[in-house]
């Protein structure tokens, strides 16, 4: 007769003991863990706060007062919105924002355009195209006062050999940034030169990521040029566009050298983006306060703009 | 076989030897014996900004140093960024340099604040200033804006920066049936005729118009402040102001070269030296260089006083001055660099060497080889820059010394700008300029 195996509940005790031994063993290594990530993680986090949020926060607490150097006493929050009233209701602030949403979009397209054409030109096997793809990156890698100093140049009627070809074709035309219409078209063109190359390297390393297979399938399927573009190497390197679109979005709310040197703002306030409004009432007048509170509106305004984008991002990444 | 020629060759050595003696023992080149100049250790950092004159002085400075073995870091940026870095430098009590200029229009700003030192003490102190420095010698209207509540000096003058009006072919200017005009009715008449005779573009000024364009506004009656420095109630979009405004705009817009509006000073300088703008309302600075020798206009150009208005004739004098930053370390190398720089003797020699006229004492515009060196082409720029000064001293420039005059000026740049680049009307951009300087002054905390 068999006789059923009987339950050894002192071996399952143990082996149960073992088991909550084992897992108190393992809840006690994942708290060391954690809290030798925390050791590990504070130095730089302190750093990281003192260098980055301390100023962050004094630039808040600022903007809370009417802080200026020639006024003792200014430091001071009795009136704490005051600064931000004053922005919303001032023409001068509100023209700023225009112009600095039409200088960003602008400038975004036409180096997506610009970048993505010149990338889809380049991306070939061949050592040539490897020599001009470099030589496109020149003005990627000028100092910022430098570019501004070749714009000035071709921008100045006077001494500039934009003008002097359009003169000898017969086609002259009038200085381009002392007129309102065309002073931001100007400076937009001048950071489009400065900065596609970036768009471009994004969009070449981005194409050459694109698996040969469903390329190689859709060509055999009758595809054209345009059609293998659009439907199988565009979805794949969408994604890369929408970051380099957002690394551009920051860098031209922060545009500054081309403005200051081409056009200081004008023509009248045509080429004042929010940035320069806050560094004239900032450095100009020693208005530090109303400055700062432009600064936060600013920070406020690329983060809304970074999530929407990043937003969009993240949608056609899951259309993928 | 070829001879080797020699490494030195005797003869040379010999002069080379001679030569090092003959500097050494010259009076004033000898090095020091044993380090015992003043200074020496001392390293004085000195900022002004980009101007005719202190590139002049940056030739002699090696002479300074040499004198008190200081050694001097001469920085010299741009006008709008010196006035940025030192607004900031000041206002938080930097040391980082130990002699700055004193621009005019943050004299009130600055010296107003407590950010720069008082000179009376060194001024008054025999161990620190000589004799013949005599500070009395330097005009009154150049000093006033440097003074401080209990009229104490701040700042000693190197620049009256006087406006005139100049032209660089005053032969075509007499060929259309004019001379230079005397007031704003024969002016654009001028501007017109010689537009229609072809030549270079008739009319020139520098865009800060904060700075050129207020002697139209006062000259057609208006105001920038209805009573500076007392009462600072804005006045840019009364009537006059705004006939001044389109007046000024006009002769802009249909006299002055293509991008007229992106025409920096030194653009309108070097434009005029050139002889690619005929006629300009300016500073005397810039205007005299037009007689210089390697000028193209240097046989044809003409000098006259700023034209008058119906209200009358208003142009602006600033005068800059060398300061020492009240947190500076070296007051007394400092005083001595200021005392050197704005020794009579240094500014006889800038003025012979180097044709710096646009002096602030009174013994040099006197003397007779000052009247000769600006007698240009007939025309007595002596005269003009004495006259220039005189009118200044009736006090109307006040307006440019207040503190929170900077915003006001950035309104006119603004204001100008936009009638120009036909954005807006003359009335509409004064109005905009009027409501912009009341939000600035109010946040600054004036009155109103």
């Amino acid at each position: 007769m068999a006789t059923e195996p009987r339950l050894d509940l002192t071996a399952v005790a143990k082996t149960g003991s073992r088991g909550a031994a084992n897992r108190a063993e393992a809840r006690g290594w994942a708290r060391e863990q954690r809290r030798a990530l925390r050791w590990g993680l504070a130095p730089a986090l302190s750093v990281l706060a003192l260098v980055t949020l301390a100023p962050a926060v004094w630039l808040i607490v600022t903007s809370l007062t009417p802080l200026t150097p020639t006024e003792p006493g200014s430091f001071d929050f009795s009136e704490p919105w005051q600064n931000y009233q004053q922005a919303f209701t001032s023409p001068e602030f509100v023209r700023s924002v225009w112009v600095q949403i039409e200088l960003s979009f602008v400038t975004i397209v036409l180096q997506l355009l610009l970048g993505l054409g010149i990338a889809l030109l380049l991306d070939k096997p061949s050592k040539l195209l490897d020599t001009v793809r470099t030589g496109f990156l020149v003005p990627m890698v000028l100092p910022p006062i430098v570019v501004a100093i070749i714009w000035k140049v071709i921008y100045t009627p006077a001494i500039s050999p934009l003008h002097r070809l359009a003169v000898f074709l017969g086609v002259p035309f009038h200085s381009l940034i002392g007129n309102a219409d065309t002073a931001i078209w100007a400076i937009a063109a001048a950071d489009t030169w400065e900065w596609f190359p970036f768009t471009m390297l994004m969009a070449l390393a981005a194409l050459q990521m694109v698996p040969k297979e469903p390329q190689e399938a859709a060509r055999i399927d009758g595809a054209g040029p345009v059609q293998l573009f659009w439907h199988v190497r565009l979805p794949y390197i969408r994604g890369t566009l929408v970051v380099a679109a957002l690394f551009r979005l920051i860098d031209s709310i922060k545009a500054f050298p081309l403005i200051y040197l081409l056009t200081d703002g004008g023509p009248g306030g045509a080429t004042q983006v929010t940035n320069y409004y806050a560094f004239v009432q900032t450095f100009n007048f020693a208005y530090w306060g109303y400055g700062s509170a432009i600064a936060m509106l600013l920070v406020a305004g690329v983060f809304l703009f970074s999530l929407l984008i990043s937003r969009a991002g993240g949608g056609m990444a899951l259309d993928e | 076989m070829r001879r080797r020629p020699p490494a030195l060759p005797r003869r040379a050595l010999l002069a080379g030897v001679a030569a090092t003696t003959g500097l050494l023992v010259l009076p004033g080149r000898a090095p020091a014996q044993g380090g015992n100049k003043k200074f020496d250790g001392v390293t004085l950092h000195v900022a002004c900004f980009s101007h005719t004159y202190s590139e002049f002085l940056r030739s002699y400075l090696p002479e300074f140093e040499e004198a008190t073995g200081a050694k001097i870091v001469y920085d010299t940026p741009a006008f709008p960024i010196y006035n940025q870095r030192m607004d900031i430098e000041l206002s938080t009590k930097s040391a980082a340099h130990d002699v700055i200029n004193v621009t005019f229009i943050y004299s009130g700003r600055w010296v107003g604040a407590g950010w720069t030192t008082p000179l009376d003490d060194f001024l008054n102190d025999p161990k620190k200033t000589l004799e013949d420095f005599d500070p009395g010698d330097f005009l009154p209207g150049t000093t006033a804006a440097f003074k401080d509540a209990k009229g104490g000096l701040h700042a000693i003058p190197w620049i009256a920066d006087a406006q005139q009006a100049g032209a660089t072919r005053y032969d075509l200017i007499e060929q259309a049936g004019f001379k230079q005009p005397d007031n704003f009715d024969q002016m654009p008449a001028m501007l017109k005729a010689l537009k229609a005779n072809g030549g270079p573009a008739p009319f020139v000024t520098d865009n800060h118009y904060g700075w050129t364009f207020p002697p139209y506004l006062l000259a057609f009656g208006g105001l920038i402040f209805r009573h500076a420095p007392d009462d600072l109630h804005p006045m840019l979009d009364t009537p006059e102001a705004i006939h001044a405004a389109e007046f000024f705009s006009d002769v802009l817009r249909n006299y002055g070269p293509d991008g007229v509006l992106s025409y920096s000073y030194d653009q309108v300088a070097t434009a005029l030296k050139d002889g690619t703008i005929n006629y300009s309302t300016n500073n005397e600075t810039f205007l005299v260089r037009m007689a210089e020798p390697d000028s193209k206009v240097a046989k044809t150009c003409a000098l006259s006083m700023m034209p008058a208005g119906p209200a009358g004739r208003f142009p602006n004098v600033a005068s800059h001055g060398w300061g020492i930053p009240v947190a500076a370390r070296n007051k007394d190398a400092s005083w001595a660099f200021i005392t050197w720089a704005m020794s009579k003797d240094l500014l006889l020699r800038m003025f012979n060497e180097k044709g710096y006229s646009s002096v602030t004492r009174a013994s040099m515009i006197a003397q007779p080889e000052f009247e000769k060196k600006l007698m240009i082409n007939g025309f007595d720029g002596a005269k003009i820059y004495r006259d220039t000064l005189d009118l200044a001293g009736k006090g109307y420039t006040v307006y440019r010394t207040v503190a929170p005059y900077p915003p006001v000026d950035r309104e006119l740049d603004n204001a100008i700008q936009t009638i120009v680049s036909q954005q807006m009307s003359a009335k509409e951009a004064m109005q905009r300029a009027q409501q912009n300087s009341l939000r600035a002054l109010q946040r600054a905390g004036v009155k109103l």
